[in-house]
């Protein structure tokens, strides 16, 4: 069978991983020169590598099976499917029996005329051409879907603890993306970390009491076993089959982010980021808990899908249990409004007593807060956001990994997985809080002079981007834009790192310049990325991965502002970001790679990297300028969104003064209108770049001066650290004083009364004890020793005595006999 | 039967004082031979031939002589005669005049006794007792073997005691053997 | 002046035995002596259980307790004698008073 093929294929790829980290952890100190030994890195790359091919195997697989509707050996396996959709999405009957629904037929072959108008894309979604002559990507979007149980941990009652798996066209996407940018950055660390390569390694950055140097042993193999975990826990969450599972993984990928950031442990900032980065986590994951209580409470499971035993649904999941009508809305219960739970035919599923069962309406709208609150954590959005910038103290290969494919990926993944389950409201919030971060971190990014930092800024406010597109209903938007996004932003961070290693650690812009002919590989792939994230094109010629998917998300932000005229905001920040990302970037590349020299001394000693961190750039540069080709009709986009949630096609419909969701056709409608302001957008802010750090044709010092307070403002992050020190920190340090002091003023003074009181107890049990107990015992031991001492005189130890003792004793016994009874 | 009562009585008082009042260890042990013999004459006088003659045999016979035994390989020349004081004497004298009257003084309580002439006469029948083996011999020996022909099935027998008895000997036997064999001095050692 | 001896002048003889038997233990140093003493008590004893024997009901019996005592006087004079001999040994004497180490 297809899926478990896929699972096996995925579980290979999955724990490959962890058994690379087993064996780096335990073994890799044992080897014969451990401090010089590439063999962990080789070990990490080999796990990861095999990982990536697998997964490629199964996506392959994938596309291959769900598009072979005429091939015989297939054919058992559809009818299963349609089966299973039949059982699922009983109101979609009509469709998924059929096996392909017309309007779904799609043909890639038509983007460069798609582009040019937008009727001639719209006809192709609806006309339903068959294209299979042209040679064209055939892919099937039917809802084919793998759910099921890997390994049962235990049962207790009711409650199963299990290890489930679910694998959808997403899952598959997400596992090759990862395992392949996982595998370009290994590679790349190789070369980047080779200087703990060593007994002695010397940390500039962290100094002891007495102003040295920090000299500590490298650290090689330890740092690849912990990016082996990463990956480990990423597919795991990946992968995950319900929501408890992913949660566990989550808190891994956190663990491990804080294990790579803060791997210069020694250097205060470095802990101190690592340590944020955590504890900024633990307040989203704090309502992902709260979220998965109210789950457990009103669902009784964690799974996502349903677990099917020989076409049987055997064990319900979440996503079948909320059932939407034909508007998209949820079921409700007509008096009370609660959200109607369903089994797995649509029919409503009942209590012991007969009653319906249902979960509160404003209860699902915190379960979908409580969950998007953990994406937003993870993901850094407004207002978690400041711990991505601060985890730039990691090694560079980390921030490439953590910004595009595991850490802040995971926010956006879990927010499109679990998107079935949210709300007309939560999805505008997730839509108002990728809007503020989108716009907040771009601000801030363009000021910004360490080019990590510009670089974290950038990853933050994409991310805002994604997650508008997820809360503007645009699921596939979002989530191609994460894909997109992930190749890019590894790829200009290992530029960036590239940069780094190559000017001996410098990472301020503003020492940089001219590193073009420095560098050029890595300038021209950096110029690709920044190309890519800037959404630069030529409409019809060519288009790189990152015009592609903004587009897609200024469209559906269109079209959502079309529905919903009072949200304006969401198109037009989003639109205006677009220029400002362009201006940013652009910046950047100018800064670092264009002009004269600012520093000599950095200049000079600037070199191209080894060829190991060279080819992982080309690799990736390659796929951040055409992995997203054809745009929504391209092969990465048709295999995202082959299982998308099935209430996206036709939109949501507002009810009362609610939203409205605009469905898929709406948005197509848009692409054009949108993806030309997006363009316009970002074509200027390219050119206000060039000209304020291409061309020397105004003093940008000047700028900044006039400008001081905006430019103070966005130095200062918007002041968010002071105003979350004001806010937390400092009513926390007052609360902890006030602790402090009744601690010491209240509890002490208890506790040493107390402890006084004992000891005068204590004194005077002392006195008892030794006058009177003591006294007693003694007195009865002296009163037997004088008994003793005055008896030992009749022990004359004379025999003849002792005679004369018994006879009197006789005697006197016999008196006393005598005198007592008479008778 | 009473001139003879009387003398042994006399004989068997008399010897005992004088063992009493004797200094030296032989002679106490030649009175003592006096006291124990008229004790045997009194047993035949009260119908015990066979107690009689084993008083003798091993009283007479056979403790005495290991007494005099004693005093030949003890007594030699200085402690044949250790005096004691005279205060001990009167002290011992005293009590033993008490203890004396003490006793006395509890004869009349005889009486209460369920008295019987000479019960032994009545109660050993002579199918049991030929006069020419004595009147008791034949019934201590079956009571000795737990058969008591002279008072029925209710008599106990003595089979056990015996017993007891014999091995009691040859415990002592080899105990005395122990205690009193050679052995090296403490000092020479 | 003379007449047939009665259970009570045997009791008589018997005390009398007793007593200076006991008096003998008493006052005698030498440990023969001594053990002539036991040798009177235990004889008096014997007198008392063979004249109850004659002339009360107690019949048989008497004369078999006595007889045991009898034999078990021999066995304790040969004990005794043992441990005089010891006590001779280890004194070189059989001063009773010398073996004082029982005094308190």
């Amino acid at each position: 069978m297809v899926g478990e093929t896929l699972q096996k294929l995925l579980m290979t790829a999955w724990l490959l991983p962890l058994l690379g980290f087993v064996v780096e952890i335990f073994f890799g100190f044992w080897s014969k020169n451990p401090r010089h030994s590439k063999a962990a890195a080789w070990t990490a790359v080999g796990c990861i590598g095999a990982g990536f091919l697998c997964s490629l195997t199964a996506l392959v697989m994938w596309g291959t099976a769900s598009n072979a509707f005429d091939d015989g050996d297939a054919e058992g396996w559809m009818s299963q499917q349609a089966d299973i959709n039949h059982a699922r999405h009983p109101h979609h009957e009509a469709d998924s029996s059929e096996g392909a629904p017309p309007h779904e037929h799609e043909g890639a072959d038509h983007d460069a005329e798609h582009h040019g108008s937008s009727e001639a894309g719209a006809d192709h979604i609806l006309t339903a051409v068959a294209t299979e002559d042209d040679g064209g990507p055939k892919l099937e979007r039917g809802q084919t879907v793998y759910s099921g149980t890997i390994y049962t941990l235990g049962v207790f009652g009711s409650l199963e603890l299990t290890l489930d798996y679910y694998i959808d066209s997403l899952t598959l996407v997400m596992f090759t993306m990862v395992t392949l940018i996982a595998t370009c950055i290994h590679l790349f660390a190789i070369g980047y970390m080779s200087d703990e390569l060593t007994d002695e390694y010397v940390d500039h950055f962290a100094h002891k009491a007495d102003g040295s140097h920090v000299h500590r042993p490298g650290r090689f193999y330890r740092f690849f076993a912990f990016l082996s975990l990463f990956c480990f826990a990423m597919l795991g969450l990946v992968l995950a089959g319900n929501i408890f599972q992913v949660f566990i993984f989550w808190e891994l990928v956190g663990i491990c982010s804080f294990l790579l950031i803060g791997f210069y442990t020694e250097r205060k900032t470095a802990s101190d980021a690592a340590n944020k980065a955590f504890i900024m986590n633990r307040i989203g994951d704090f309502g992902f808990l709260i979220g998965l209580m109210v789950l457990w409470t009103y669902f009784g499971t964690f799974r996502f899908g349903d677990t099917m035993v020989d076409n049987e649904v055997v064990d319900q999941g979440l996503f079948s249990m909320v059932h939407r009508a034909e508007d998209g809305n949820f079921d409700r219960d007509e008096l009370t409004g609660d959200v109607l739970i369903t089994g797995t035919d649509g029919h409503v599923l009942t209590n012991e007593d007969g009653s319906n069962r249902q979960i509160p309406y404003y209860l699902l709208v915190v379960v979908g807060l409580g969950i998007f609150a953990g994406c937003v954590g993870k993901s850094a959005q407004f207002p978690l956001q400041t711990w991505l910038p601060d985890a730039m103290e990691g090694p560079t290969p980390v921030s490439a990994l953590v910004h595009s494919a595991t850490m802040v990926a995971a926010g956006v993944y879990l927010a499109g997985r679990f998107f079935p389950m949210f709300v007309q409201e939560v999805l505008l919030t997730i839509a108002y809080t990728g809007c503020i971060t989108l716009f907040l971190a771009a601000t801030i990014a363009m000021v910004a002079t360490d080019i990590k930092k510009v670089l974290a800024y950038s990853t933050i406010s994409q991310l805002g981007y994604m997650m508008l597109g997820i809360g503007v209903f645009g699921w596939a938007a979002g989530l191609f834009h994460l894909i997109t996004h992930a190749f890019f932003k590894s790829l200009m961070f290992l530029c960036s790192g590239s940069v780094i290693h190559g000017c001996h650690h410098e990472q301020e812009m503003p020492k940089m310049g001219g590193l073009l002919k420095k560098m050029p590989i890595t300038a021209i792939t950096m110029l690709i990325g920044v190309i890519a994230i800037s959404g630069l094109a030529i409409p019809g010629v060519i288009a790189f991965s990152g015009y592609h998917s903004k587009d897609a998300i200024v469209a559906s932000a269109l079209a959502f502002k079309n529905a919903n005229s009072a949200h304006f905001l969401l198109f037009f920040i989003p639109l205006l970001t677009a220029g400002i990302t362009a201006f940013y970037m652009f910046r950047l590349w100018f800064y670092t790679f264009w002009g004269a020299p600012r520093d000599q001394h950095v200049h000079d000693h600037a070199h191209e990297s080894p060829w190991i961190m060279t080819a992982p750039l080309l690799i990736l540069s390659v796929f951040a300028a055409f992995c997203a080709v054809g745009g929504d009709h391209g092969y990465l986009y048709l295999l995202l969104t082959g299982d998308e949630p099935a209430h996206l096609e036709a939109g949501v419909t507002a009810v009362g003064d609610g939203i409205t969701l605009p469905a898929i056709q709406d948005i197509v409608d848009e692409h054009t209108t949108a993806g030309t302001w997006a363009l316009v957008a970002a074509v200027s802010g390219t050119l206000i770049a060039y000209i304020l750090y291409g061309t020397n044709f105004v003093n940008v010092e000047e700028m900044k001066r006039q400008l001081a307070g905006v430019h103070g403002f966005l130095t200062n992050k918007w002041h968010f650290d002071e105003l979350y020190d004001a806010l937390f920190m400092r009513p926390a340090h007052k609360v902890a004083a006030f602790c402090a002091w009744f601690d010491g003023a209240v509890f002490d003074r208890i506790l040493h009364g107390a402890a006084k009181a004992t000891v005068v107890v204590s004194k005077w049990d002392r006195v008892f004890d030794e006058n009177v107990v003591d006294g007693f015992v003694n007195l009865i031991a002296s009163a037997t020793q004088s008994v003793g001492t005055s008896l030992k005189v009749v022990q004359t130890g004379r025999l003849r005595q002792y005679v004369m003792f018994i006879v009197l004793g006789v005697v006197a016994l016999f008196a006393v006999m005598f005198t007592t009874f008479p008778g | 039967m009473s001139l003879f009562f009387t003398i042994f009585a006399l004989a068997a008082c008399l010897g005992a004082v004088a063992v009493v009042i004797s200094q030296s260890v032989v002679r106490m042990a030649f009175w003592l031979i006096v006291s124990l013999g008229s004790v045997a004459g009194l047993f035949f006088l009260a119908d015990a031939d066979f107690i009689g003659a084993a008083q003798l045999l091993i009283y007479v016979g056979g403790t005495l002589v290991l007494l005099v035994f004693g005093i030949m390989l003890t007594a030699s020349g200085p402690y044949m005669k250790i005096p004691a004081s005279p205060g001990e004497t009167v002290v011992a004298g005293l009590i033993g005049v008490m203890f004396l009257s003490m006793v006395f003084s509890t004869l009349p309580a005889s009486k209460e006794w369920k008295q019987s002439p000479n019960y032994i006469a009545e109660t050993v029948t002579p199918e049991f007792a030929d006069s020419s083996e004595g009147n008791t011999l034949r019934p201590l020996g079956f009571a000795l073997l737990g058969v008591r022909p002279d008072v029925g099935q209710d008599g106990a027998g003595y089979l056990l005691p015996f017993e007891i008895a014999s091995v009691h000997l040859l415990v002592v036997l080899i105990g005395a053997a122990y205690l009193a064999r050679a052995k090296r001095r403490q000092d020479n050692a | 002046m003379l007449h047939d001896p009665d259970l009570n002048s045997y009791l008589f003889i018997g005390a009398v035995l007793f007593v200076c038997g006991v008096i003998c233990m008493a006052t005698k140093r030498n440990a023969i002596g001594v053990l002539m003493g036991v040798e009177l008590v235990l004889n008096g004893a014997n007198v008392n259980f063979v004249a109850f024997s004659r002339y009360t009901t107690l019949g048989l019996d008497g004369q078999i307790f006595s007889l045991f005592v009898i034999v078990l006087a021999a066995a304790e004079a040969a004990v005794a004698l043992a441990i005089v001999l010891n006590f001779y040994n280890n004194h070189l004497t059989v001063d009773v008073d010398r073996g004082n180490k029982l005094k308190g």
